[in-house]
């Protein structure tokens, strides 16, 4: 069985080729540039150097064509007949509180993901586009979404509403929905394989730090509570974006500074985080070699940083009263032994006790980073997106086959 | 049909408010202006104006980069047969608006949408000079273009329900701005209700009513104008309110639209308002009142 993934953005196209008998990528590659006279594709087969072809295209179906094309070709192709590809699984940003887990599209799903606009509109209607190109270009084939805020819909009610009139969360609602929630089902569930513990028995958090970030509690297996909120600007403080602030700052900051609604959001998704307080980068390599520089403002940034991340792990133990296992991914989170070792050196309180050794040796598996006496265990897991995509397609499809 | 190359005839203070909205949408936009001094100039103040938007926060230097780079100049009108739009936004000069029509009629295929972004001339006059005059529509954008979310899509006589249709969804769900439709009368809606309102403050100044400064506070604060008449009038350039009033006391013969003495008066000194860095208030180069 072939899947096929895919992440569509308003002017590019991620995809993976996986063969899901034993779960290996056959091919990836991206589209970039969709909607010019110059769009790139890159291709990649494992072994093999990277194809890249620039060429028009226009929309999404044609970057579709130009992705199938690619791999049924004679010379860097995988496939003979585009017709062995059995399913193909789309990314979805907002599944609103419709989706509570991942499903085959259909007539009905697609409306509903057009009704959700209106929460992701810069993502949303990318993904629309791509799920129709498919449709174009593979009319046969059944496609699965998989949506970043699924994993999240178990959040009780006490976690997920904002203690604001709760007319506003009947007529937009707007409560806290939470992202990245692949990535924190995925780890989590590896984070039990390495721990060789069921996941019903532990209380885990997981970090999810990358140029955006996030911070699940994640109980039993379920999430109950997550940092990010209705957008993903909530939470923590992240490369380019603020992270919690008083909400009282944002009117008084377009009064002081005659900002309009589209500045004070682009000052505080595109012009703060590390960036504003380093003044050097949104790049947590480029701040940590600042540090050791000596560079008091990128000192800084990491120290507010990790800080954060620190309280956030605090409030998330005392929200599950304990807390077993911690776990850090993605690409800060999974890369950068510093950070780590930043956070949790102020959680021995808790009984994080972690080895130096062992956070300090790179290795692409998931694994324990803290010491054997160490009351929580800490872990880098690697994340992998796609594989949980391309595995919840698979699932859905057979299960529909054998209906 | 999609639009993804607009051409931008004529580079002024429009033009320039013109390329750059349409730049950070997305689209590829060519503008050609008579001189090539006058082209530098305008690429300069709209890298200053992206630079303003910086300072704001509402742009990231790479945002600004990517702006830019779809900005691409011509240095012939005949290159207009590129793009799928051409918006013409020379100054308000019916014959010179004229010799453009027809010339860019003759390089553009006919599917090719021909606007003009005048406030008050006639398009019919303009479409007149064409072989195809049922392409030809008026795009009226308001100033500042990058904050103003309005646009009057201006139908001519012969306009075709085609290139409105068309015009329509460029304004909607390309460039994401509210068209309403008007139909060719001087002035349409917008600049006939805001001129009378700004020689109407005029002649409540020569009248010796009240202080310009009072006169703007009063209807900033009491009736929620972002400006008041006279700064407003500063903003889009005295001699451009002044050429509006001409042409519609011209055209309408009303008294109510003769342009208040103190307005020739300002413009004859060269008072222009910002962009002079003096009007009825004194401005800096970034055009914010001193």
């Amino acid at each position: 069985m072939k899947v096929l993934v895919m992440n569509a953005g308003s002017s590019s196209l991620k995809y993976q080729l996986y063969d899901m008998r034993d779960e290996t990528v056959l091919a990836s590659g991206r589209v970039e540039r969709i909607g010019m006279d110059s769009s790139i594709v890159t291709h990649e087969v494992p072994g093999h150097p990277e194809v890249r072809d620039v060429s028009e295209i226009l929309d999404h179906v044609t970057a579709v064509k130009r992705v199938a094309d690619m791999i049924v070709h004679p010379s860097h192709g995988v496939l003979k007949d585009i017709k062995e590809i059995d399913a193909v699984g789309h990314r979805v940003v907002h599944g609103g509180e419709v989706f509570k887990e991942s499903v085959l599209v259909t007539q009905e799903v697609k409306l509903e993901i057009r009704k959700l606009f209106d929460l992701a509109p810069l993502h949303n209607p990318a993904h629309m586009m791509g799920i129709t190109a498919v449709e174009a270009n593979l009319p046969d084939v059944p496609q699965a979404v998989v949506f970043d805020t699924a994993f999240h819909q178990t959040m009780p009610q006490t976690a997920y509403l904002y203690p604001i009139p709760t007319v506003l969360y009947r007529r937009h609602k707007i409560r806290r929905y939470g992202f990245h929630g692949t990535s924190h089902h995925y780890v989590s569930d590896q984070a039990a394989e390495v721990l060789g513990k069921p996941l019903a028995s532990i209380k885990m958090i997981s970090c999810h730090i990358g140029n955006g970030a996030s911070i699940t509690a994640i109980q039993g297996g379920k999430s109950v509570d997550t940092s990010m909120g209705l957008t993903p600007l909530e939470g923590l403080m992240m490369g380019t974006r603020s992270g919690d602030l008083d909400p009282a700052i944002v009117p008084f900051t377009m009064n002081k500074e005659e900002l309009t609604l589209s500045e004070v959001n682009s000052m505080l998704n595109k012009h703060s985080g590390l960036l504003a307080i380093s003044g050097i980068s949104s790049d947590m390599r480029e701040i940590v070699q600042a540090m050791d520089e000596g560079d008091r403002n990128a000192q800084l940034a990491f120290d507010m940083y990790t800080y954060r991340m620190r309280k956030y792990i605090g409030a998330y133990a005392a929200a599950m009263n304990g807390v077993d296992a911690i776990v850090f991914t993605a690409g800060v989170g999974e890369n950068s032994e510093r950070l780590r070792a930043a956070v949790c050196k102020g959680l021995t309180f808790l009984g994080v006790e972690l080895d130096t050794f062992l956070n300090s040796e790179h290795s692409k598996s998931a694994r324990i980073i803290s010491t054997a006496d160490s009351k929580v265990q800490v872990l880098v897991v690697p994340t992998n997106e796609e594989l949980l995509i391309a595995r919840d397609t698979y699932k859905l499809v057979k299960e529909q086959s054998n209906k | 049909m999609t639009v993804r190359k607009v051409g931008v005839v004529g580079i002024g203070t429009m033009g320039q408010g013109i390329a750059e909205m349409l730049a950070y949408k997305g689209l590829e936009v060519l503008v050609i202006e008579e001189s090539s001094e006058k082209m530098a100039h305008a690429i300069e103040m709209i890298e200053h104006s992206l630079d303003k938007q910086i300072e704001k926060w509402a742009l990231t230097q790479a945002e600004k980069k990517l702006v830019l780079n779809r900005i691409h100049t011509a240095d012939k009108l005949s290159d207009m047969a590129q793009c799928e739009l051409v918006i013409e936004t020379i100054t308000e000069d019916l014959n010179n608006k004229i010799k453009v029509f027809e010339e860019i009629d003759q390089y553009c295929s006919p599917d090719v949408i021909l606007a003009s972004n005048t406030s008050t001339l006639s398009l019919t006059e303009l479409a007149s000079a064409t072989k195809y005059p049922e392409r030809v529509i008026g795009l009226h954008f308001i100033h500042p273009v990058s904050k103003i979310d309005l646009v009057e899509i201006v139908r001519g006589l012969k306009t075709s329900e085609d290139t409105f249709n068309r015009t329509k969804h460029f304004v909607e769900e390309i460039i994401q701005k509210k068209g309403i439709m008007v139909f060719e009368s001087p002035g349409f809606v917008t600049s006939r209700l805001i001129c009378l309102h700004i020689n109407e403050a005029l002649h409540v100044l020569e009248e010796g009513v009240a202080t310009a400064d009072d006169i703007d506070r009063a209807m900033r604060v009491g009736y929620s104008f972002q400006y008041g008449p006279f700064e407003m009038a500063d903003r889009f350039g005295l001699d451009s309110v002044l050429a509006a009033l001409e042409i519609m006391f011209r055209e309408y013969g009303e008294l109510k639209y003769r342009p208040s003495i103190v307005l020739k008066k300002m413009v004859r000194a060269g008072h222009l308002g910002v962009k002079t860095g003096v009007g009825f208030f004194k401005y800096d180069k970034d055009g914010d009142r001193l």
